[in-house]
């Protein structure tokens, strides 16, 4: 008895003292005023433009850097940025810029035309002395810059080697920002965590797998921003951060589950949307087997419940794709575009003249990856859907850098249909990799369903070679059509970015280019 | 003794170099390489063979082990692609934060496990022993990762009496009243099954030696009940659940990775899971080395410690 006694009272003991101890901690600290916290979905790579791929990077970079030109708020059309003005020669291949005159980067040291074509000649000249403080991933972006000229102080010159109409909007990109040439030669390799940019916040902190802290850079040329910080912690774990959002560690969630969402109902938290350009769609290998015939492709198209995939798997977090190009893409979509509707009867008709009924097919689902939402749950359904119409449908499931591995060198000889998804830019991106004849996987490009159509690879060529925006649109809305209609692929859904905040949060705004800008963010 | 030591360490070499040549081959079969990581959708076969020569992979096989094991054995573990950081730097970091976590939960698990086991045997069938065999089961049968979300929902989200994840606060000091409040939940959760897997143990050990003479030579003589079961009888006991707990050690540092993940702690496991994703081959190579060699080094310790312990144990 005596025992028991003992524990219990040594139980009791313990207990007090460490509620005791803890009590301090209990009431949880609401996160300072001023300071905005976010959760992303990873720990940052580095925090040097030129050398990153992940749009979680690109969150924090995008209020660090600025560009010599950006996208107007809410769009992707271009504006002036640390340029304020440009002019394009008549053959589309030389662009000069005059650069503003009242920016210096976070280290003090000034911006112009020589940090200008520091940074490019970094990127792109294997002999410059920081090449080496690479790899710049995604340096072809700028593959067609041929070089660039200091014309004068504030006067920058790049010389095109064709002309490339993407080239302004790539500039927009992340891998366009601008860094310091002074802090580069500083810090070397180690450059991407000792940044140092033009944006409305310079660089505090970094803790490893902790927080990267940026603060308020009051001398910003377009405004000092109204918070004083902002913090990114990384929480990879997406029930986790949403937890954290519940109990109030973080004000500002990206990537927000489907299925939480409704966790945020009500008035202490806002939820944002806001569509991309972002495309989901399967590729049909249009070389062999039954999609090689137009019919079978659009029977695809018809068969699948694009409606009940965005409303059902994915909780309304997309909307029903229309044909290759995203609607974000406002100048060069085409509004006439309707999306195939679910038509289980037509999609039969045309297996049957096809004769294509009870046809056997492979089909690769990815677990994950970038921009493909929720891969298995979306294969499932559009396997049940071609079941349906008398197809079967053999689903492979990879791993998603396995994926890209199976997917990229093409489909033939091993699959008849493969997810995918691409987050891009400029209306030129995708079609251009992914639809041209001349970006068959054997030439280097990712058309891994050997569509071809002279037409279409016409159109994009001149499209590309254009300068003028609305000869352009013209293009690219021609394009949509006959692609809509050729059915290389199944147009299957446009994904909205979301976003939570609390109450604590105002004026903030998602944007199409998928960039978190919060220089105009206040935090009560 | 020292020879005894030498012996153990020189024998240790050949097993870190298994180890390595392991790793380094299954990173090199697993499809999908780190190029094609970064680049994603970008990943053209162009882009693939220019970013893997940047990062020097373009080398053969046999080539880059030597290449990666010179250096290694140099104290240059290589620099991380994901995280663009000095592998061992960020190895250290991470190593030191499940230390934190693991060593917190062993503590847990020992000292609740072995209290609840010694309280269960000496009052074999009773209602305190009857409610330790039920909370032991129940502890042993919940998934770590499950538990720690519950434990999240309730004491974090509900109750706001502890954070949801990380190991410091993002603001104020770092100190240990901080650190408790951060580790509290995980350690807990981490410990759970552990201590239900010591608790049995510890009771069957104990029920052993209660029955033995010298226990009831003691009781005769008139020693308090305590000072025979916490004194004679557990100590007795402690000869069988010492090695229970060596084992318990590995389970509580490789079930850190599941709770590394729910609660974001910063350390190897989660770490080693992120890098194994994004194909970060010297970060994998590295931090699997590392944490080997840890764990050949503890075995090492746990051997002499015993054998300086139990002179049975010949050297």
């Amino acid at each position: 008895m005596k025992l028991l006694k003992l524990s219990r009272r040594a139980m009791l003991a313990a207990g007090a003292a460490t509620a005791l101890a803890l009590s301090p901690l209990l009431a949880q600290a609401q996160t300072p005023e001023d300071v905005l916290i976010v959760g992303q979905i990873a720990e940052p790579k580095a925090l040097d433009p030129a050398a990153v791929t992940a749009v979680n990077d690109f969150r924090i970079l995008m209020n660090v850097y600025d560009g010599l030109v950006r996208y107007k708020d809410g769009t992707l059309e271009v504006e002036p940025s640390l340029a304020n003005s440009w002019d394009i020669s008549e053959d589309g291949t030389v662009y000069t810029f005059s650069l503003r005159d009242d920016v210096t980067f976070h280290d003090g040291s000034a911006f112009n035309a020589d940090a200008v074509k520091f940074n490019f000649d970094r990127m792109l000249d294997e002999n410059h002395p920081y090449h080496n403080t690479g790899p710049f991933p995604l340096s072809f972006f700028f593959s067609a810059v041929e070089n660039v000229e200091v014309v004068n102080d504030l006067t920058v010159r790049f010389t095109l080697n064709a002309p490339y109409a993407p080239f302004l909007s790539n500039l927009a990109y992340p891998t366009g920002l601008i860094v310091s040439p002074a802090a580069v030669e500083q810090h070397g390799a180690e450059f991407g965590r000792n940044p140092s940019g033009t944006g409305a916040f310079k660089f505090a902190e970094w803790r490893s797998n902790e927080a990267v802290v940026i603060e308020a850079n009051a001398d910003y040329w377009d405004g000092a921003p109204e918070l004083q910080a902002v913090v990114f912690r990384p929480i990879t774990d997406a029930n986790t951060r949403t937890a954290e959002m519940l109990a109030g560690g973080i004000d500002l969630m990206v990537e927000v589950p489907p299925v939480a969402l409704s966790e945020f109902q009500g008035d202490t938290y806002t939820i944002h949307e806001q569509a991309g350009p972002h495309v989901w769609f399967l590729i049909l290998n249009a070389k062999e087997g039954p999609f090689a015939d137009v019919r079978v492709r659009q029977a695809a198209n018809y068969a699948i419940n694009k409606e009940a995939i965005v409303n059902d798997v994915l909780e309304g977090t997309a909307a029903v794709a229309a044909g290759p190009t995203p609607p974000a893409f406002a100048w060069a979509y085409n509004e006439s575009l309707e999306p195939y509707p679910y038509d289980p009867d037509k999609a039969r008709e045309l297996l049957a003249e096809a004769g294509a009924e009870g046809a056997e097919l492979t089909f690769y689902v990815t677990e994950g990856g970038s921009g493909m939402l929720d891969p298995v749950a979306m294969g499932t359904a559009i396997q049940a859907d071609l079941q349906s119409v008398g197809l079967t449908v053999n689903i492979e499931t990879y791993e998603w850098n396995t994926f890209l591995g199976e997917v990229n060198p093409g489909l033939e000889g091993k699959a008849d249909m493969a997810e995918m998804a691409w987050m891009t830019n400029d209306p030129d991106t995708l079609p251009f990799l992914a639809l041209r004849t001349a970006s068959w996987p054997d030439q280097g490009g990712f058309n891994s369903g050997y569509y071809s159509n002279p037409k279409v690879d016409e159109l994009l060529e001149a499209a590309r070679a254009a300068t003028d925006q609305t000869e352009r649109a013209r293009l690219y809305q021609e394009m949509q059509v006959i692609v809509q209609e050729d059915a290389p692929w199944v147009f299957v859904a446009n994904w909205k970015q979301n976003a939570v905040t609390s109450d604590r949060v105002e004026n903030f705004s998602l944007q199409p280019s998928f960039f978190l800008l919060l220089d105009d963010v206040v935090k009560n | 003794m020292t020879g005894y030591i030498l012996k153990r360490l020189v024998s240790a070499i050949p097993v870190l170099f298994g180890i390595s040549i392991i790793v380094f081959v299954i990173m090199a079969m697993i499809p999908g390489d780190p190029a094609t990581a970064i680049l994603g959708s970008y990943a053209t076969p162009d882009n693939v063979e220019k970013l893997n020569r940047d990062l020097g992979l373009d080398k053969p096989m046999v080539q880059r082990y030597f290449i990666w094991l010179g250096n290694m054995l140099q104290g240059d573990f290589g620099r991380s692609f994901s995280l663009n950081r000095a592998v061992l730097d960020e190895v250290l970091d991470r190593f030191g934060a499940t230390l934190v976590l693991a060593g917190t939960a062993f503590v847990l698990c020992s000292l609740l496990g072995v209290a609840a086991g010694v309280v269960s045997a000496a009052r074999q069938y009773g209602l305190a022993d009857k409610a330790i065999t039920f909370a032991v089961l129940l502890g042993i049968s919940i998934p770590s990762f499950f538990l720690g979300m519950m434990m999240i929902l309730i004491f974090a989200v509900k109750l706001r009496w502890f954070p949801v994840s990380g190991m410091w606060p993002i603001y104020g000091a770092r100190d240990l009243s901080a650190l408790i409040s951060h580790l509290t939940l995980p350690a807990l959760a981490l410990a759970v099954v552990a201590t239900g897997v010591i608790a049995r143990l510890s009771r069957s050990a104990m029920l052993e030696v209660l029955r033995q003479d010298f226990i009831r030579t003691a009781r005769a003589k008139g020693v308090h009940e305590r000072s025979v079961v916490w004194r004679h009888a557990l100590r007795a006991a402690m000869v069988s659940i010492i090695p229970v707990l060596g084992v318990q050690a590995g389970f509580v540092l490789s079930g850190a990775v599941y709770i590394e993940m729910v609660f974001q702690w910063p350390g190897v496991g989660r770490m080693l899971v992120d890098a194994i994703l994004k194909r970060d081959i010297l970060l994998v190579q590295g931090g699997v080395v590392f944490v080997a060699a840890c764990y050949v080094m503890f075995n090492i310790a746990v051997d002499v410690a015993q054998s300086l312990l139990d002179p049975r144990i010949k050297t």
